[in-house]
């Protein structure tokens, strides 16, 4: 026995004739939920469709719980999946549907019935089982989906974006109790998303997918501390990291050594730090100040504000409280502390250790 | 916009419809004019024993054969919905014979069905002794005996089915993917996936093919029995209720029986459509509840 939920070795898989997956290698560990995120198209779907058995693999090996599994069929595989479009039987009643995977394994039907209403319970749609999917909500199906998934107590949940049909009020109450349901039954879990948000809540581990490659795996943490590429640093939070070549328009304050200019830099709008002439009109701008620049637009959500700053040939995104929000036009001071940098390689993209 | 669709439901639907109602009730030889007989022709029609026949023939041929029909087009669409090597072929193939000229067609069966020289008698005999088969009894008499006979006027039915089959893999078609692929992680065998999703997901699309086929029964049994057999062999084995029409309107000009034996048709007709109806709003009832 290893202490691994779900390993890949060295997976390639392809659509069509596009490779899709290239000799990926993951490890899920036992009773881990991952979160796979990625952009549309970088295989996440692929991915988790071929552990399912759902799609070919061309090379390496699918192993779950440490059985090989790669030539099993999927009924075979004691996975669940739980599908974007819930894949509902709509002929049968949601009790009956809930029932099916078992019924169809010889499960006697009072036996299958009482197991479907515990799970029934547990995702909290006892209350819906007599009705057919046609009359039950988007959010209402997807309880059903998961009751479904989850009554054979398999060895693998596999989620297919499934919080993408709700609408966002129902999306954030469905992840919350998603992260409950996860931590209450501890089975190892797969979740594909292309919602970083999702991600960065739902995971203990988040694996970023670019075209059919790892970009990073680790913890909803390093993720967003460490980012070990620039893809991973622009995809996951929003709006998107600031990125300057190094020795550009901006110099951080307490840089340890001037850059050199195969570098890029980053850093996140909440570490933008911004003085307007308003606020400090004797001396403006403040030398403590790294670079000069003028405000071209101001987007308010709510108590933040994000400032899209021209400075220079570059526009840097700032996130400001709505309260001191500059105005479009104004000139402002822009400074980033260097702790809050990350620098990248220009040319391979990959996260320079710091100085 | 509607006119010219009124107009030749009207002249080409309605106008011989009228026509024919009032005939059943007159003897009419296209020479001297309708005479009025009330009910006469509808009580002679009881009594004529190859009238029952012809009913008892056309019932028996829809009974045996609409049910076969619909079996074989879900079979193939079933087995042929699928992308799959040779899968486009077998399907034109499916299709094919529905395209065929129905004379034609039936002249084609004319020598298939040949009882010595016709290719299905000879696969039978094939390995078989002094022309019986191979487990020493007669080949089928196609055309001279009255059983084997209407068996080879219900086998030419079977292959004329194109139109319900792909009808059939297109509803299979529309069927939603993941949910056999959930079947599929549930681990269910091809007969669970079979009874408990395709059937039940498709049925509304059958009960209408069904509805549909009972009516068109009557048509498709007219001219392989007129062609191939000509309603017989003795005593009126492949006679239907069409040929019998034909036969008494154009052939012994009695248009007043004729139009009174096709109203009959057209009556029972409409009892077995609308027995099916409720069947069918049943069913939808209980699955919409």
């Amino acid at each position: 026995m290893t202490d691994a939920g779900l390993v890949l070795e060295g997976v390639s898989a392809a659509y069509r004739d596009t490779r899709v997956l290239h000799r990926l290698d993951l490890e899920v560990h036992r009773g881990e939920l991952l979160v796979v995120l990625g952009p549309s198209g970088a295989g996440k779907s692929t991915l988790l469709r071929l552990v399912a058995g759902l799609h070919p693999v061309d090379e390496g090996r699918v192993l779950i719980q440490g059985r090989d599994v790669t030539g099993l069929r999927p009924g075979r595989r004691n996975v669940s999946m739980v599908f974007q479009s819930y894949a509902l039987f709509p002929h049968l009643t949601a009790l009956d549907n809930i029932t099916f995977g078992l019924e169809v394994r010889d499960v006697s039907r009072a036996a299958a019935r009482d197991r479907a209403r515990a799970a029934a319970a547990s995702v909290g749609c006892a209350h819906l089982l007599d009705r057919r999917p046609g009359q039950l909500s988007g959010g209402e199906r997807q309880r059903v989906a998961l009751a479904r998934a989850l009554v054979r107590e398999p060895d693998l949940f596999l989620f297919d974006e499934p919080l993408s049909n709700l609408d966002p009020e129902l999306r954030v109450e469905t992840r919350g109790e998603l992260k409950a349901l996860h931590a209450r039954l501890g089975v190892t879990s797969v979740h594909v998303t292309h919602d970083q948000t999702e991600a960065l809540v739902l995971a203990d581990r988040i694996a970023v997918l670019r075209d059919g490659r790892l970009e990073q795996l680790g913890t909803p943490d390093e993720i967003w501390r460490t980012p070990a590429t620039v893809f991973v640093a622009r995809f996951v939070g929003s709006p998107a990291m600031n990125l300057v070549p190094a020795g550009g328009p901006i110099v951080p304050s307490g840089l340890p050594e001037p850059c050199a200019g195969d570098h890029l830099l980053g850093f996140r709008p909440e570490a933008v730090r911004l003085t307007t002439a308003a606020a400090e009109p004797e001396s403006f701008p403040l030398p403590a100040f790294d670079a000069a620049g003028t405000v071209e637009r101001v987007d308010v959500v709510g108590e933040d504000a994000y400032a899209y700053i021209q400075v220079s040939d570059h526009v840097l995104t700032a996130r400001v409280p709505a309260t001191a929000r500059p105005a479009p036009g104004d000139p402002v001071g822009v400074g980033v502390r260097w702790a809050d940098v990350h620098v990248f390689d220009a040319g391979s993209g990959r996260r320079v250790p710091a100085p | 916009m509607l006119a010219p669709y009124v107009l030749g439901l009207v002249v080409l639907v309605l106008g011989p419809f009228v026509i024919t109602l009032a005939l059943a009730f007159t003897d009419y030889d296209l020479i001297r004019p309708p005479e009025w007989t009330g009910t006469g022709n509808f009580a002679e029609l009881a009594d004529d024993p190859i009238f029952r026949t012809a009913l008892v023939n056309s019932l028996v041929f829809a009974a045996i054969a609409v049910p076969l029909r619909l079996l074989i087009a879900l079979g193939l669409a079933l087995l042929l919905h699928r992308r799959a090597v040779a899968a486009g072929p077998a399907r034109t193939a499916a299709v094919l014979p529905a395209a065929v000229p129905e004379i034609a067609y039936g002249l084609l069966w004319l020598w298939l069905l040949n009882p010595l020289h016709g290719p299905i008698n000879q696969v039978l005999t094939m390995g078989g002794q002094n022309g019986l088969t191979v487990l020493g009894r007669t080949p089928p008499l196609w055309l001279t005996d009255p059983v084997d006979a209407r068996a080879a006027i219900i086998l030419m039915s079977l292959f004329t089915i194109g139109e319900t089959f792909i009808i059939l893999l297109a509803a299979r078609r529309a069927l939603p993917r993941d949910v056999y692929e959930l079947a599929a992680l549930e681990d269910a065998t091809g007969w669970d996936v079979l009874r408990r999703i395709t059937l039940p997901l498709i049925a509304p699309v059958l009960g209408l093919l069904l509805v549909r086929d009972v009516i068109q029964s009557l048509h498709f049994s007219f001219v392989p029995a007129l062609v191939v057999t000509d309603g017989g062999p003795p005593p009126y084995a492949t006679t239907y209720i069409p040929l019998f029409a034909y036969r008494t309107a154009f052939e012994y000009l009695r248009y007043g029986y004729a139009a009174a034996a096709t109203l009959v048709m057209l009556l029972l007709t409409v009892a077995a459509v609308a027995v099916q109806w409720r069947l069918l709003r049943r069913y939808r009832r209980f699955h919409d509840r």
